[in-house]
């Protein structure tokens, strides 16, 4: 067993992780999290639901990683976990809140902007929650790719497994929707 | 970063040419995820704990955690609409009042319960 794993390559960290190495495992969580942030929180919005589903994501990629056959790479693998838990989450509070409200709209969470010293970073980040969570969960996921991750159209479109053309329409849909929410922001 | 800026650089970013720097450039003005401290160690608490928790009982609190949110604000915002018709009402928020008594004369109670 190594030491360190900060140099290693992800089929090594893989592989180290298969045979028990719970710190090459947690490389890769420290490797990927902020990844994963940007996907759940920028779907579910800051609260404490979105870190049970980034705890989900990586607990699902742990069992998950024997099936991992390095042809793709490991952060399009964890992306693809964290957009399925993500989109179930969205669905399962969907179901859940249309029992108790006729809205019945994913938009039943509390966002818990965190601290910042710098007034302008804290609105910023608000601003961009905001905008994300008004818009619908299928341009959400596109936006989130694209805005957060810095996704090419072409990578969005193999992550979500969707046509390019459909990726492009989406994006295109989702611009002229957040320009109509961000001017009332 | 102006706000207008900030906007400016939201639409951009969807633009299907946008350079890759520009999520760079958010995470710079703050639009940075991440999760909380200790975030690795309760993930590789969970994984490697010989004991797992049970998924359907996490999941189950979860629900009961969304459920009794909703149903809890739910009950308090009607609890003080209640008690401010009340108060309205009656002018106080004694027992008499809550039973609606509040201006009858005991006389009138008992002539109302017995019937004479």
């Amino acid at each position: 067993m190594k030491e360190s794993y900060r140099q290693s390559d992800e089929l090594e960290l893989v592989k180290a992780s298969l045979g028990g190495d719970k710190l090459a495992f947690g490389e890769i969580v420290n490797r990927y999290r902020k990844m994963v942030a940007r996907t759940v929180k920028g779907m579910l919005g800051d609260s404490v639901y979105s870190e049970d589903i980034g705890q989900e994501v990586f607990i699902k990629l742990y069992n998950s990683l024997s099936e991992f056959r390095g042809e793709a790479k490991l952060s399009t693998y964890i992306q693809k976990i964290a957009i399925n838990l993500t989109l179930n989450e969205i669905k399962r509070r969907k179901r859940f809140f249309s029992m108790f409200s006729q809205k019945g709209n994913d938009e039943m969470h509390e966002v818990e902007i965190p601290y910042y010293e710098n007034e302008e970073k804290r609105e910023a980040k608000e601003l961009v929650d905001k905008a994300l969570q008004s818009l619908e969960p299928k341009f959400r996921i596109i936006v989130a790719m694209r805005m957060l991750q810095g996704y090419s159209t072409k990578e969005t479109a193999e992550i979500l497994d969707l046509p390019l053309g459909t990726v492009l329409s989406r994006l295109s849909r989702a611009q002229e929707q957040l320009k109509g929410i961000l001017k009332n922001l | 970063m102006k706000r207008s800026e900030i906007k400016d650089l939201i639409i951009r970013s969807l633009e299907p040419d946008a350079p890759e720097d520009l999520a760079k450039s958010l995470d710079e003005e703050g639009v940075s995820f991440d999760f909380s401290k200790g975030f690795t160690g309760r993930v590789l608490d969970a994984v490697y704990t010989p004991v797992m928790a049970v998924k359907r009982e996490a999941e189950f609190l979860r629900n009961l955690n969304y459920a009794f949110y909703r149903i809890a604000l739910t009950g308090v915002a009607a609890i003080v609409l209640l008690l401010l018709s009340l108060f309205i009402m009656e002018g106080s928020l004694s027992l008499n009042a809550f039973l609606g008594i509040n201006d009858t004369y005991d006389e009138s109670i008992v002539c109302l319960l017995t019937g004479k």
